[in-house]
């Protein structure tokens, strides 16, 4: 069976793989020799293509020189693009829908659809390997999966230390000493169990250390740097041995498996989006689309489609190939394909992040822009903290919705397995959603900082100004989500034998979260610009010796009393599971709800939080380089933009109900029908 | 692997109780400890088995302790001073966490026995957190999208034309439009002391270059008790490229227009602030004012009428070092019966600036920068009250209201026409 099916298998990954090459091929060379750098030291094909219209003006100048004064020859008709160089750009309404709401709809269902194709991948391949039986092709794909994760929760401590505590370069510590950690304890774990889990911790603190100190450039090492070093490197060698070793799960497999379904039909909601976006720039911003693409013509035309290609192609074979690999027991190439795809995706969301951010703080000086290199441009300064926000943010976005899938199929599922094992995704759904959200506020801090950084007056538009109202529901949402996230764990913990004993302590910590909520939501005035405008009250105000309660650092307590309490609850929730039977599958009714509601405003900020971004350039497409000049260039108001926002999350849960009723829960209707005549058990599902 | 779960645990304590105390002192790292102590003390409570309640059993004893609790929020935030919307804020959450509790001890839904069921609840849930994200959008303060948009449809600030008040209004725009007051109180106005009050400062007695230079080049001088890491740092360095030649210049002919002339300047950051009565560097300037050394002030001698050493060289100059001098009696209309020691800062600015008509008092105030003269009077007063033997500081005057500062320009108190 095995021998019968290598060759066909073989011929297919032949021919895609020619087919890559031809395309890059083609793609590649007209562009090669236009330069004698190499492309990867310079990108800037702008610069060249200005650089050879001085050329063509310097010889047209020449020649009008050489012909002296002789009758100028009319040669419009060679630009005259006909009746339609009389078009004029007007403003689009319908069903009171604007150019701008067009937009900001279609982008914000684009960033949303593409967040869940990138987050989402990131821990279903962990879930896989967390259900791939531990043969020796798993152990070595776990090597490399080990790697993966530690550089993610490397990168994720790295900053927060470097930010918080002020270590310089504190994510270079954090990422070489947890993947080093990592690497280490997987390569000497892979041949039999060598290290127990403590020595584990010790070996990767100590060699992820040893090797992170010379890799990272600074000039004294410093005691702070180098504790965080060896935490990074122990959480590497912990985290390595844990999963290494750890009983495989067939539960986490069906899940990864599931969720890789709906994230195929996202996909095609995501290009859909994407492509909707783009038509819709065309005719609301036609200029400045233009400017913007064509200020990253490397970007454009050559790295984004071609990573977008490979992505499509290896997220297609990662969802087709699921059930064949098993089968043929090559478990561990699947998690390897795996890898690549989440490889690939995080190089998009960091190749797009580029423009993006030049839309939000453009390099400076921007009197060099015209000749700056593409390289440049994309690398601005708060490229990177978006792409640490981005890639924390999509986490715990693919954690929240999975919680919606395990609620909707709860919900929709009458066996008790089913209910069981959906129960149970619940759970983990919100595992993975708090867990990743618990280092996000420190990521929007982060880029916030950077934001302020490059120029004062974006941050002060944002914070003090016209968007502190946004903020102030900013606030709102993320104390209403902890504590929707805390409801969740104690109405699973109803379900739990022997778990009352924690239930007094839990109540405490609820009345902290309220408490820390309200210090959260408070602001240091009731109006909603800077200073007040007609009709608004200027006593407003709250007085000097009250005005701390309204700043970062009864905000930052406040947040650390939310995420320190839901952490100490998590903790109680954990022992709980550990020493008393689970009842899955009798959860309250309520916890499918509670993690709906916990989804849908995760989403509803996530939108949020895009349109503080986008209106925070106020009226620039492109901060001062490129102004808007249409006429809604202006912030719309609070009520507006919640009202928009909600009408776009509602439009984006109606897909996504329809798209995992289609991945999921059809399939399981129409095998139902079918299950008389085909007995044969499949093995991923 | 327990030993490790406690050694780890008490390092994230200890590490918890040491970060409070770094930001808060010994009340954050008590309150810290306060907190760990309850939830050891919870932990022990022998555990009780959970029942069902009824609705009612459920909010009969939540109801009346939060309606108890939310009058007690509401005396107590108006005894300290919080604004009518915040006590409304803090009750309204004293009521979220009465339905938070309530939710939690609400009793076990049934289980759906239909599509419609759960169709039913999950559009109830959409609804509900629907219904929370617009309610709140549309309920909290609002501003007027068409101010944002006169603001920006206006062209930009160009001088050629403009008159003195039409000029200053114009800084005024700029030092509006580049949030300036995100950190800059003026006088009552603004609401951020991260960076000094312009307005109680008084940055209009500074010289135009000064403060040219002070926006081009912030972090040149530091203003006193704004030497912090953090306050180095915080005032953008861009200024100089953003903002045109003309709305340089008007920004600086609104600041110019910051002075006060009933108190001494202040300096420092709220709420450690200081006047310059006590401010031992403008006194030690004042007294090269005084004694005639001061390069900005050449022509102006006080020493010569009033002594260097406070002694009066002059018959009918005032002897500073008598701190129960009266005032003179010497301008019609203008005279108070408050002895020196408590002369209010408007009638040390006044007697300096205006002078004494037909004494040698001349009217300082027309010839030499208001900066020096208030640095003297600050000096002049160390004759009769000694810096090194005051036990407090004076105390910061309270900042002028919107009426007061009116008053000064219809009274006149300012010597310059314009303002």
């Amino acid at each position: 069976m095995k021998q019968s099916q290598s060759p066909l298998k073989n011929t297919f990954f032949k021919t895609l793989l020619c087919l890559l090459f031809i395309y890059m091929l083609g793609h590649l060379s007209p562009f090669l020799p236009a330069s004698s750098n190499s492309i990867f030291t310079n990108l800037s094909f702008q610069t060249l293509a200005y650089a050879q219209d001085d050329e063509e003006e310097d010889e047209d100048e020449e020649d009008e020189d050489e012909e002296g004064e002789a009758e100028e020859e009319d040669l419009s008709y060679l630009t005259d693009i006909g009746p339609a160089a009389d078009h004029e750009f007007e403003e689009f309404s319908f069903l009171g829908m604007s150019n701008r709401k067009f937009t900001w709809a279609a982008a914000q269902l684009h960033i949303l659809f593409a967040s869940f194709i990138l987050g989402c991948p990131m821990f279903v391949v962990i879930m896989e390997v967390m259900g791939a039986r531990r043969t020796q092709g798993v152990r070595k794909a776990i090597i490399l999966s080990n790697v993966f994760l530690a550089v993610l929760i490397g990168v994720v401590i790295g900053i927060t230390g470097e930010i918080i505590i002020g270590i310089h370069h504190g994510v270079l510590y954090g990422l070489w000493a947890c993947a080093f950690g990592a690497l280490i304890v997987s390569f000497l774990n892979y041949f039999h169990r060598l290290m127990n889990i403590r020595a584990s911790a010790f070996v990767g603190a100590v060699f992820g250390t040893l090797i992170a100190m010379p890799l990272t450039p600074v000039e004294h090492y410093e005691v702070s740097a180098i504790i965080l070093a060896l935490i990074n490197g122990a959480v590497g060698g912990l985290l390595s041995n844990g999963i290494m070793f750890a009983q495989a799960d067939f539960k986490f497999e069906r899940l990864a498996h599931e969720i890789t379904k709906v994230i195929g039909i996202c996909y095609s909601f995501t290009a859909l989006t994407g492509g909707l976006f783009l038509f819709v720039m065309l005719v609301a911003y036609k200029d400045f689309i233009t400017y913007l693409i064509s200020s990253f013509p490397m970007l454009f035309m050559v790295a984004y489609p071609t990573l977008f290609i490979l992505e499509t192609v290896i997220m297609y074979i990662y969802v087709y190939s699921w059930d064949p690999l098993n089968k043929a027991n090559k478990k561990g190439r699947h998690i390897v394909t795996g890898i690549m795809l989440n490889v690939f995706g995080l190089t998009l969301l960091m190749a797009l992040d580029g423009p993006a951010t030049f839309m939000q703080a453009p390099t400076k000086p921007l009197a060099d822009l015209l000749t700056m290199s593409e390289w440049d441009k994309i690398t601005t300064s708060i490229w990177m903290p978006l792409n640490y926000h981005r890639l924390v943010g999509n986490g715990t976005f693919g954690g929240y919705m999975v919680c919606i899938i395990g609620a909707y199929m709860y919900l929709w599922s009458d066996k008790k397995e089913e209910r069981e094992y959906y129960d149970w995704v619940g759970y983990i759904g919100n595992l993975i959603g708090v867990a990743i959200m618990i280092p996000l506020p420190a990521m929007g801090y982060i880029f916030v900082a950077e934001i302020y950084r490059y120029d004062a007056t974006i941050g002060m538009y944002i914070m003090s100004d016209r968007e502190s109202m946004f903020m102030l529901v900013q606030g709102l949402l993320v104390g209403t989500m902890f504590s929707a996230s805390n409801i969740y764990m104690w109405v699973s913990m109803k379900r739990i034998e022997n778990a009352e004993r924690f239930f007094p302590a839990m109540k405490f910590g609820f009345v902290l979260i309220v408490i820390s909520a309200t210090i959260w939501f408070t602001p240091r005035r009731f109006f909603a610009t800077m200073l007040p405008e007609p009709g608004m009250d200027p006593n407003m105000v709250l007085p000097d010796n009250l005005a701390f309660l309204a700043l970062m650092v009864s905000k930052n307590t406040a947040a650390f009393c939310l995420v320190t309490v839901t952490f100490i609850n998590y903790i109680f929730y954990t022992i709980a599971t550990k020493t008393g039977k689970v009842h899955y599958g009798k959860i309250n009714p309520l916890g499918p709800y509670v993690l709906i509601f916990l989804g849908f405003s995760d989403i509803w900020l996530m939108s949020w939080m895009g349109t503080i971004r986008e209106l925070s350039r106020m009226n620039w497409h492109i901060y001062k380089v490129f102004k808007d000049v249409t006429p809604e260039k202006f912030a719309p108001s609070l009520a507006e933009s919640g009202f928009h926002v909600t009408m776009i999350v509602w439009l984006f849960f109606i897909l996504m109900t329809a798209i995992i009723w289609i991945g999921i829960k059809y399939p399981k209707t129409k095998k139902k029908e079918i299950e008389p005549t085909q007995a044969s058990p499949q093995m991923a599902e | 692997m327990k030993i490790d779960i406690i050694i780890i645990g008490v390092i994230a304590g200890l590490s918890g109780l040491f970060a409070l105390y770094g930001t808060f002192g010994i009340i954050g790292a008590g309150a810290g400890f306060a907190v760990m102590v309850t939830y050891a003390l919870l932990l022990k409570i022998k555990p009780k088995k959970v029942e069902e309640k009824t609705l009612f059993q459920n909010i009969r004893f939540k109801l009346p302790v939060i309606a108890v609790l939310a009058g007690i929020i509401w005396v107590l935030a108006g005894k300290f001073n919080f604004p009518v919307w915040w006590q409304i804020e803090f009750v309204a959450f004293a009521f979220v966490g009465f339905a938070f509790f309530t939710l939690l001890d609400w009793k076990t839904l049934k289980l759906e026995k239909s599509h419609f069921d759960w169709i039913k609840r999950i559009l109830a849930t959409y609804a509900l957190a629907s219904g929370i994200f617009i309610g709140v959008t549309a309920q909290l303060p609002q501003f007027d999208p068409e101010i944002e948009l006169a603001k920006l449809n206006k062209p930009p600030v160009k001088l050629a034309g403009l008159a003195g008040p039409e000029v200053i209004a114009a800084g005024r725009e700029v030092f509006e439009n580049n949030k300036c007051f995100n950190c800059h109180k003026v006088f009552w106005e603004g609401n951020s002391d991260r960076g000094p009050n312009l307005g109680t400062k008084q940055i209009g007695l500074y010289t135009e270059d000064y403060i040219k230079d002070q926006i081009l080049n912030p972090r040149r001088n530091q203003a006193p008790g704004f030497e912090d890491k953090k306050s180095k740092k915080a005032m953008p360095t861009y200024y100089g490229d953003d903002l045109s030649e003309d709305e340089l210049s008007a920004l600086i002919s609104f600041l110019k227009t910051l002075r006060d002339p009933t108190h001494m300047p202040v300096e420092g950051k709220f709420p450690n602030q200081w006047t310059w009565w006590d401010d031992k560097d403008a006194i030690a300037e004042g007294k090269l004012v005084f004694e005639g050394t001061h390069p900005q002030t050449e022509g102006l001698l006080c020493a010569v009428c009033h002594g260097k050493d406070g002694i009066p060289m002059m018959t009918g100059a005032l002897d500073f070092r008598n701190e129960n001098n009266p005032d003179t009696t010497k301008i019609e209309g203008d005279h108070t019966d408050k002895l020196l020691k408590d002369w209010p800062d408007a009638l040390w600015y006044r007697r300096v600036t205006r002078g004494i008509p037909e004494t040698p008092m001349a009217a300082w105030g027309m010839i030499f920068p208001h900066l020096y003269l208030w640095k003297a009077e600050a000096y002049a007063r160390t004759f009769h009250d000694p810096l090194d033997k005051r036990t407090a500081k004076r105390p910061v005057p309270p900042v002028p209201t919107k009426e007061e500062i009116e008053s000064w320009k219809t009274k006149g108190l300012f010597l310059d026409p314009l303002l």
